[in-house]
């Protein structure tokens, strides 16, 4: 049982992963919670299920879809960041003006999609599972966690090896140096934006097909554990984010194996206040960004 | 007059307790603490109140204060341990925190569970909220022409440098934690005492996330604007009614319009001409 | 006070469901019904049945297929958005307006604080979803429609005993939601009295997707019986993952599975689950079948027990005005002396503690529908 209660807390540490990189990287960046994200998740779940329904190939509508939500993100930065920054509104102001976005778009997605939980076609999917031993895995949680993983590679590599990555760490660690290197800020953060939306769209999408289904609150239901997850991580740490996330699935699934159903969450946060209350930074110290 | 108040006292009653629940958060953010624990403390104050009005058979006046000093207790065990955390950490801390006192709330048979803790005698009332409200405001008020609120205004500000002219900043953020779970325990005990019934889902994060809306659109750190970030938010769900479908598109533009034109908050309206 | 006026009728046209017309006895008199219901918000599924259903009721109020007697029957359908501060406002709201009766709302956590509002100001109130305890105990005119559970279960189990020989069960609930706390409590009184042996109990938290920790940990203990205590959302994971781990066993639910949106969502894993529960798509009484077709031709899906019990509503609201109710003290003696009516529900009365005397249904997922369970 312990091996398969692994297992478990390892695909749930991908989805919660998954959803962590592209929030941890806007909070490293700009220094600000973006509570919208779960609504850009949501989003484009429900886009690549429109785009399905319609009979569009899967991964076609997985692709679509991430560029829709890259470019709400690009539009949410526009309306509900920029104008603040040019303010200096310091980091609590930003929280609530992407409260705000969030119930609109939440809104909107209640007007278009209805308020019904909803599936992918049923034929869109691989219902196999893989047997080894005592062990039972769906070869669709192997596939996302491979994605996952993928993902994440990609991300640690753009920001480590690429003039954007470059750019990004920059504008995250001094945004008034990076401008006088000659760094675009506002194309910088732009980016920023559309690579994070679109990392948290592939996490919605992900997430609605590995459990089959995509709902209106399918975002905030994993937003507080997102957000304890990028913050135990350390500030913007991606790699802090990853670990963060695959320690939370193995905590939760534990938990519930061996002690508590009925605690795991109390488990789960607990676990957090102590971690936290340890290393008041984080898992990987304050902005790990700058040099990630 | 009269009519309008008979129509709508239960609104008039929410906008004075959530009111309180916003001084309360103000109050840990003089201090420059993000400390997200009011909806906590709101529920712990709130349950001690109850079960002792249920089974012991307490008044309201002995019933909150008893919840507000179980607060108050609580708070300053938990600031002992958080003590080196600050801004989104401390936030999260604290968030994780009131997740765990939900959950305990909904495994203690004490508290009914899920299925929640009935039979709370309605006894507080407009006046006794009101009253409340003006206590601590004018509390609030009094202690802001004290040398301590020198002393929480400079921890905010810039920390190492009041620690380095001698405050006390741990005792500083102690005592606004404190103090800021004493007034979120009474608002507990009062929306306890005006609605028959509570369930722990009362007191999660949502409600956390309500009272940090009204708190930063009223101007974080300034008092009035805490009561009156309360008013706005309480009201603006009845007042887009009429907008039926539209309702949670328009709550989220009004919301997002109003932090965009003012970025301080309603105090930073007046404040800005200063 | 003309701008107002106009404004008014404006809104009424706009938002108020039904206006009856065709003549009869008691053509002339207005009811207005106050519904309050979570639209939007984290219940918004279960609200959003309960909006259509009343929709749909006014137009088969015009229709003819409901019959008030020629009265102007309306439902005043509001939003309570799933937060209880909105119901409490509403159910003043109610008390103030003229409503005749209110309707709703949707949770029975949210009842409890609205109820004693409404009963200090003596409105009648019809709960149509709510199945905790103590809910028509809060008043002398407090009625539901919503069959308990309590009523179902232990018919339920000894059919499946009788079927299959069931010795050992295990339970997985939320434990955090009444609903499916409530589920949980009668399924393990009434699993106890028919001796059949809980191996294991675990909980989830409402919102959870992933529950192969638990059922992993339940599959050890290889049960007989899997009880699930949860709404569909939650229900149809539980379900499809159970089987992705290679559990055996039987399934059964309550009232929280009993939805065509399980079917749609669960697929080929949603068969052989038994659901308990209080109505059944395919019964062809007090006009069910016409309901169904219309519902699911005005709103593009089949309706839900939520929407069923809404509608059943709306019937013996317009039967209560049939037999010359058009205020709250009339509609409060009309409910608790009515004969058995024939609704979408079968034959609905209501018992002397309020609550509702109708038929159960006990129901088995088969190829992709429910029908009734032998």
């Amino acid at each position: 049982m312990l091996v398969q209660q692994l297992a478990n807390g390892v695909f749930l540490g991908a989805v919660y992963a998954l959803f962590a990189i592209g929030y941890t990287l806007i909070f490293g960046v700009l220094d600000i919670l973006n509570l919208a994200h779960a609504a850009i998740f949501m989003l484009a779940a429900f886009v690549a299920l429109s785009l399905a329904g319609l009979g569009v190939p899967l991964v076609l509508a997985f692709a679509l879809a991430l560029v829709v939500a890259g470019l709400l993100g690009v539009l949410l930065d526009r309306v509900a960041f920029a104008p603040l920054r040019r303010r200096n509104a310091g980091t609590l102001v930003p929280l609530i003006s992407s409260i705000g976005a969030a119930i609109i778009m939440q809104g909107v997605a209640r007007g278009i999609w209805g308020p019904d939980e909803q599936r992918f076609p049923a034929n869109a999917l691989s219902t196999a599972e893989i047997h080894i031993g005592s062990l039972t895995v769906g070869a669709l949680d192997v596939v996302i966690l491979a994605i996952a993983l993928v993902l994440m590679g990609v991300l640690s590599y753009v920001l480590r090896s690429t003039a954007l990555g470059r750019s990004i760490r920059a504008v995250a660690a001094d945004r008034v140096a990076a401008a006088l290197l000659g760094v675009d800020i506002e194309r910088t953060i732009a980016l920023t934006f559309f690579i994070a939306s679109a990392l948290g769209g592939a996490a919605g999408i992900l997430i609605g097909l590995q459990y089959n289904s995509v709902s209106l609150d399918m975002g905030a239901r994993i937003e507080l554990k997102g957000l304890a997850i990028i913050i135990l991580g350390g500030m913007g740490s991606v790699t802090g984010a990853v670990i963060g996330a695959f320690l939370l699935g193995a905590v939760e699934t534990l938990s519930v194996a061996y002690i508590s159903s009925s605690y795991r969450d109390a488990i789960a946060f607990g676990v957090m206040f102590l971690i936290l209350v340890l290393r008041p930074t984080g898992l990987f110290g304050k902005r790990a960004l700058r040099a990630a | 007059m009269f009519e309008f108040f008979a129509h709508h006292s239960k609104l008039i009653d929410q906008i004075g307790i959530n009111a309180l629940l916003a001084l309360s958060l103000s109050i840990s953010l003089r201090a420059g603490s993000l400390a997200l624990a009011q909806a906590a403390f709101m529920g712990i104050a709130a349950y001690v109140s109850s079960i002792g009005a249920v089974h012991l058979g307490w008044n309201l006046g002995g019933a909150a204060l008893a919840g507000a000093l179980a607060a108050a207790l609580v708070a300053a065990v938990l600031a002992l341990p958080i003590g080196r955390l600050r801004g989104v950490f401390l936030a999260i801390a604290t968030i994780g925190f009131g997740e765990i006192t939900r959950i305990i709330a909904i495994n203690w048979p004490i508290t009914g569970g899920a299925e929640g803790l009935s039979g709370i005698p309605n006894d507080a009332n407009t006046l006794s909220i009101y009253g409340t409200l003006a206590v601590v405001g004018f509390a609030i008020f009094l202690f802001g022409r004290t040398k301590l609120a020198l002393a929480v205004a400079a921890t905010r500000e810039d920390e190492s440098a009041a620690r380095g002219v001698g405050i006390d900043v741990a005792g500083v953020r102690m005592g606004t934690l404190v103090a800021g779970a004493i007034v979120a325990g009474l608002a507990g005990a009062l929306y306890a005492h005006s609605n028959f019934f509570i369930t722990p889902g009362d007191f999660g994060f949502g409600r956390m996330e309500q009272v940090l809306v009204m708190c930063v659109i009223g101007g974080v750190t300034s008092s009035l604007g805490a009561v009156l970030g309360a008013l706005l938010m309480t009201v603006l769900p009845e007042l887009v009614r009429f907008l039926h479908d539209y309702r949670e598109v328009s709550s989220g533009a009004i919301l997002l319009g109003i932090i965009l034109f003012s970025p301080a908050g309603i105090a930073g309206l007046w404040q800005r001409r200063t | 006070m003309r701008v107002k006026s106009v404004f008014c009728a404006v809104l009424l046209l706009a938002f108020g469901s039904s206006v009856a017309l065709g003549a009869g006895p008691m053509t002339g008199k207005s009811v207005k019904v106050g519904v309050i219901a979570d639209v939007t918000g984290s219940a918004g599924a279960y609200g959003n049945s309960q909006k259509n259903a009343y929709e749909l009721a006014g137009d088969d109020l015009k229709a003819g297929l409901i019959d008030a007697a020629g009265a102007s029957l309306t439902f005043d359908v509001q939003d309570s958005a799933s937060d209880p501060n909105q119901v409490v406002n509403l159910v003043q709201k109610f008390t103030t307006d003229g409503s005749a009766l209110m309707i709703g709302p949707t949770l029975s956590s949210e009842a409890k604080k609205a109820d004693p509002i409404a009963v200090g100001k003596n409105l009648t109130i019809l709960a149509t979803s709510n199945t905790a305890q103590g809910i028509t105990t809060m008043g002398s005119c407090v009625f539901r429609d919503s069959l308990s559970e309590e009523q179902v279960v232990p018919q339920m189990l000894v059919k499946m005993e009788k079927a299959w020989k069931v010795k050992t069960a295990a339970i997985i609930y939320g434990d955090d939601d009444q609903f499916t706390k409530t589920d949980f409590d009668i399924f393990s009184a009434s699993l106890k009295a028919d001796n059949i042996d809980v191996v294991d109990i675990k909980t989830f938290h409402k919102g959870d997707v992933d529950f192969k920790a638990q059922l992993t940990a339940i599959g050890e203990k290889k049960p007989d019986l899997l009880v699930i205590g949860a709404l569909i959302e939650e229900g149809v994971k539980i379900a499809t993952q159970a089987k992705q781990l290679g559990f055996k066993g039987h399934f059964a639910g309550g009232n929280g599975l009993n939805s065509p949106k399980f079917i749609d969502l669960a697929g080929p894993a949603g068969d052989g689950v038994i659901v308990g529960a209080a109505y059944y798509l395919g019964d062809t009484r007090g006009g069910n079948k016409t309901f169904v077709e219309r519902y699911t031709k005005k709103f593009g899906k089949a309706p839900d027990q939520f929407a069923a019990q809404a509608y059943a509503a709306a019937q013996v609201v317009a039967a209560a005005i049939k037999g010359g109710a058009t205020n709250s003290g009339q509609f409060c003696s009309f409910f608790g002396n009515m004969k058995p009516l024939m609704t979408v529900l079968g034959p609905v009365s209501f018992m002397s503690s309020r609550d509702v005397r109708a038929d159960s249904a006990i129901l088995e997922v088969s190829k992709g529908a429910f029908v009734p369970f032998k």
